[in-house]
């Protein structure tokens, strides 16, 4: 497996949106799961994740409330809104819709 | 999201800052504690688990304004910080900031003025209610264009239209203002009854005219103009319904027209601004004959009609009078139809284009010039912009900063230009032609103010983006470790660039100017055909109601004429109905040698003139053949005529025109009429109406055998003409207390005036090249200081190195000459590009003309060498162990 791939910059709003749509979570706790899940082929950098979080706070994607972590230290934790998950569901669709087109030409070429 | 939600989340960004910041911090630390807590889990020590946590962090101060610019307002909070420094960073270096600021203030100042002015004359509609609505409809007689209309033909386009909602006339005389003090001549505008309402302006007082003063016999209506009312009246808020002396009879004035009120018209028309008051013809116009053309027309279009279409169908009114009017000479005969806004700036627009373009120019360079300055203190203000960068400010960031200064610096010279301007508005008011009476509303208004904004940010942006960009851009390394020296060369390229165009702009503006400087010379040495350095001029209008006859008319200017003659120090003396550059209306019309068949007795015109003895010697018109007209040439003898050159010329080529026959328009008791008139005499040619062309020919008639209602004196005389008016004044008040004795001046008054619209055109040019010249010999001047400067070392090592003193000088000036000359060329260019548009404004002189071409190149670039030269000899005085030392 090689490096972990730098994402394309407006796919970490993607992935952000979809990670904190199963629950509320913090910034570290985002960055791992995308991590995690992604099997540790895409990492996002606290350099973009930050300023994405905060970006989609103030579209209103997301909200941000403080809480307790889950070793007792108080910590933001984000969640989506309803306007959020409506845009979620819209971005999953687009995105659907390039991957299968990329996927296309690529077999056929 | 809801824009209401939104908007909470803004403010809450804009005024719980600290506490946000706070928030973020936290929410950062928290990361990098989480990250600690599993590096420890990993089995690292705290310490390194903590160090590692960071490393992978990254730099949290550049994290932190990401996020904060995230929040959207941020902006608002670094223009705040942005303004705030920039005012420091302004106060810091006040020779700096004086000289952009004053800089800026003159280019801004410049451009305020001519625009207030350009606003004033071409943006703003005619202060008329609809003014886009109103037309002017004249006749073009074959060989006469523009030329007024008579009575019926007015009335046949007033009935037949159906796209003028209504046609009116004007003619502009005199008459005597007599009682409630000295007599006075007054400019009266004799009126259709509807004209006034026609131009759509309310009286201030009573009423305006109704068609019912149109009626013949109507009693006669007078309205005043504010300026009269005020002076001649004391403002007296009664007046409406009082009747006033009126050349003899009584008129009763019925309104008062507003402030500033002024009826507009082509200065070539003979319907002058200043006219005082209002009357109606006090007769049915439409009776007039059909080829008595007097009218100056004024129409208004129906809502939505075309001026396309209108002239279309005046074009086919006229043609059905041609038909209808056959034996009544309507057959060379066309009506036209032209918007009263356009024709009546139309002299005056491309002279104001022109300079605004030219104050345009002025602005640019000092934009570059500002530019420069900004340039040279980036360089020394490079490890400060490198410090910010490392600590953390975006490049972004950077570049806003100092672009908010240079509009900070465009904001305040913007406000002393604006001041600047407002000032040099009313010093062009003060200078303005009197033919140009629009200007004379030309102020700030909103209008203005706005355009000096926008010019004072578009300025701010234009010299500031530049350096600001260029600065931001500076790489961090390489400023740190050079340390500030050593300028890259990039940046004086650029400099040198702006030097280049700051030659090339004063280049256009220099030549424009230098053509108006000759231009102007050519007009002041265009001969006239009369001299009127030692000429008094007055006129006289008696008035038909005191002397109701032509005898009696001619008895009393014979009479004062006589009287005037014996006058000690007079040494000529006589009177014609017109004199040159008067704006009283014009009297021209056919004329054609005995013998010549039909068709061609109405194809030329010359202007006619009723003139008396002694008013060729008077002016200074030069006698070429025959003889003056005499006090024998009276009513009771054959008519007689003078011509002048040109006419007797073309008329009888190669034969003299001495006792031929010549028909000309003779006037009987009022009426005008084709006679026959033997020529006496021949003079020289007079320009009448414009100093710039030939013009019509003149033909005078005898005054004794032609009356007019007004006659203008020439009075010639060795001494000081001013000095013969009180004792003219007393002579005439010998005669009658009650003729007023107007329009007082000296011939070459009247030359002067027709100069004027030419030479304040040619001084604003020359103020303008003139600043141009200034800023750019600055630029030059401190751009070479500044590369100088940077050169200190290498110029000391040279010298060291045993380089001679003229070895350097070559050297830099021959820098910055390349330069210039690279300049010189485009402006060239640029100016062979742009000349053409000032084509209408030349008089004898061609818009490439050589020699200007020649005197302003030499003239650029000895300034330029002299701006070099200055700083390059301080170089040389650099001793050169100091230098290399310092270094």
């Amino acid at each position: 497996m090689g490096k972990p791939t730098d994402l394309v910059q407006g796919t970490v709003d993607l992935l952000i949106l979809k990670t904190v749509a199963l629950w509320p979570a913090h910034g570290w706790a985002i960055a791992q799961r995308i991590r995690q899940v992604s099997k540790n082929v895409l990492q996002v950098n606290q350099g973009a994740l930050y300023p994405a979080l905060h970006r989609l706070e103030q579209q209103g994607w997301i909200r941000a409330e403080w809480g307790e972590s889950e070793n007792n230290r108080r910590a933001k934790f984000y969640s989506l809104t309803r306007a959020g998950r409506k845009y979620l569901q819209q971005e999953e669709a687009n995105w659907e819709r390039l991957s299968a087109a990329i996927g296309l030409v690529l077999k056929t070429t | 999201m809801r824009s209401i939600d939104k908007l909470r989340l803004r403010v809450r960004s804009l005024f719980r800052r600290t506490e946000l910041d706070t928030e973020l911090s936290e929410e950062l630390r928290f990361h990098v504690q989480r990250q600690t807590d599993v590096n420890i889990a990993a089995g690292m020590t705290p310490g390194e688990a903590r160090r590692a946590a960071l490393v992978e962090f990254g730099g949290v101060s550049r994290l932190t304004e990401e996020c904060r610019d995230e929040r959207r307002v941020n902006w608002i909070q670094d223009l705040g910080q942005d303004i705030g420094y920039g005012l420091r960073m302004l106060r810091k270096n006040p020779g700096f900031t004086a000289v952009a600021i004053l800089t800026l203030a003159l280019g801004i100042g410049a451009n305020t003025a001519i625009f207030s002015v350009l606003d004033a004359v071409i943006l703003r509609p005619l202060p008329y209610p609809a003014a886009d609505r109103l037309v002017l409809i004249w006749t073009d007689l074959s060989g006469a264009p523009r030329a007024p209309f008579s009575g019926p033909d007015m009335n046949d386009v007033r009935t037949r239209s159906r796209l003028l909602q209504d046609v009116g006339g004007i003619w502009v005389g005199r008459a005597a203002l007599i009682g409630t003090g000295e007599p006075e001549q007054i400019k009266l505008g004799f009126v259709t009854g509807n004209f006034l309402s026609l131009v759509g302006v309310p009286p201030a007082r009573g009423r305006l005219f109704t068609a019912r003063d149109d009626v013949n016999g109507a009693a006669p209506a007078l309205i005043l103009s504010d300026g009269l009312w005020k002076r001649r009246f004391g403002a007296n808020p009664e007046i409406v319904g009082q009747a006033v002396k009126l050349d003899g009879g009584m008129a009763t004035v019925v309104g008062v027209m507003p402030e500033n009120f002024r009826v507009m018209y082509p200065p070539d028309l003979g319907v002058p601004a200043d006219v005082q008051a209002w009357m109606p013809f006090g007769r049915d116009v439409a009776q007039d004959p059909r080829d008595l053309n007097f009218l100056r027309v004024l129409g208004r279009l129906q809502p939505g009609a075309s001026i396309g279409a209108a002239r279309d169908e005046v074009h086919a009114i006229a043609g059905q009078l041609r038909k209808e009017y056959v034996v009544d000479s309507k057959q060379g005969e066309d009506f036209d139809v032209v918007p009263l806004q356009t024709e009546t700036i139309r002299e005056i627009r491309p002279a104001l284009l022109a300079l605004f373009g030219g104050v345009g120019l002025v602005l640019l360079i000092a934009c570059a010039n500002v530019a420069n300055l900004l340039m040279s203190r980036a360089g020394s203000r490079r490890r400060e912009v490198a410090l910010r960068a490392a600590l953390g400010a975006s490049g972004g960031r950077l570049f806003r900063q100092l672009l908010t200064e240079s509009l900070l610096l465009s904001f305040f010279g913007g406000a002393l230009g604006i001041m600047l301007g407002w000032w040099w508005t009313a010093g062009l008011l003060a200078l303005r032609p009197k033919s140009l009476a629009l200007v004379e509303s030309a102020g700030l208004n909103f209008t203005v103010l706005g355009y000096a904004f926008a010019i004072s940010l578009a300025a701010g942006i234009l010299f500031g983006l530049a350096p600001a960009a260029e600065a931001s851009r500076i790489s961090l390394m390489e400023t740190l470790k050079s340390a500030g020296h050593g300028a890259g060369f990039g940046r004086n390229r650029l400099r040198s660039l702006l030097v280049a165009s700051e030659v090339a702009l004063g280049f256009v503006l220099l030549f424009g100017s230098g053509l108006m400087i000759r231009t102007f010379l050519r007009l002041v040495g265009v001969n006239p055909g009369f001299s009127g350095g030692h000429v008094l001029t007055f006129q006289i209008a008696p008035g038909f109601k005191r002397y109701p006859s032509d005898a009696s008319h001619a008895q009393f200017f014979e009479q004062l004429r006589k009287n005037i003659a014996g006058l000690p120090g007079v040494d000529a003396v006589g009177a014609a109905s017109h004199l040159p550059f008067d704006d009283y209306p014009n009297w021209y019309s056919y004329y054609w040698p005995e013998g010549a068949p039909i068709e061609a007795q109405q194809s030329v015109m010359a202007d006619h003139r009723a003139t008396t003895p002694g008013f060729f010697a008077a002016m200074g018109i030069p006698l070429i053949a025959g003889r003056d007209f005499s006090d024998a040439d009276d009513a009771s003898r054959r008519r007689v005529a003078v011509v002048d050159d040109l006419l007797a010329g073309r008329t009888w080529p190669g034969e003299s025109a001495l006792g031929k026959k010549l028909f000309v328009e003779t006037i009987k008791d009022g009426d005008f009429a084709p006679g026959a008139a033997e020529v006496i005499g021949v003079v020289k040619h007079v320009r009448y109406a414009r100093l710039v062309e030939e013009g019509r020919s003149q033909i005078y008639v005898a005054y004794a055998q032609n009356a007019r209602e007004q006659l203008a004196f020439a009075v010639r005389t060795g001494e000081e003409p001013a000095s013969l008016v009180g004792v003219i004044r007393a002579e005439l008040d010998r005669m009658d207390r009650d003729v007023p004795m107007s329009k007082v001046r000296v011939m070459d008054e009247y030359l002067r005036d027709a100069r004027a619209a030419t030479r304040f055109t040619t001084l604003l040019a020359g103020a303008l090249a003139g600043l141009a010249l200034a800023l750019a010999a600055i630029g030059i001047y401190g751009v070479t200081a500044y590369s100088v400067g940077q050169r200190r070392s290498e110029i000391g090592i040279r010298m060291a190195m045993g380089a001679q003193r003229a070895d350097i000088l070559k050297l830099v000036i021959g820098e910055g000459m390349a330069w210039i000359v690279a300049g010189l060329v485009l402006g060239a260019a640029l100016s062979a590009l742009l000349v053409p548009w000032l084509s209408s404004l030349l008089f004898g002189v061609r818009p490439m003309d050589a020699v200007t071409f020649a005197a302003v190149a030499i003239f650029l670039a000895v300034v330029g060498m002299l701006a070099c030269y200055i700083p390059a000899r301080r170089a040389l005085r650099t001793d050169p162990i100091v230098v290399l030392r310092y270094e």
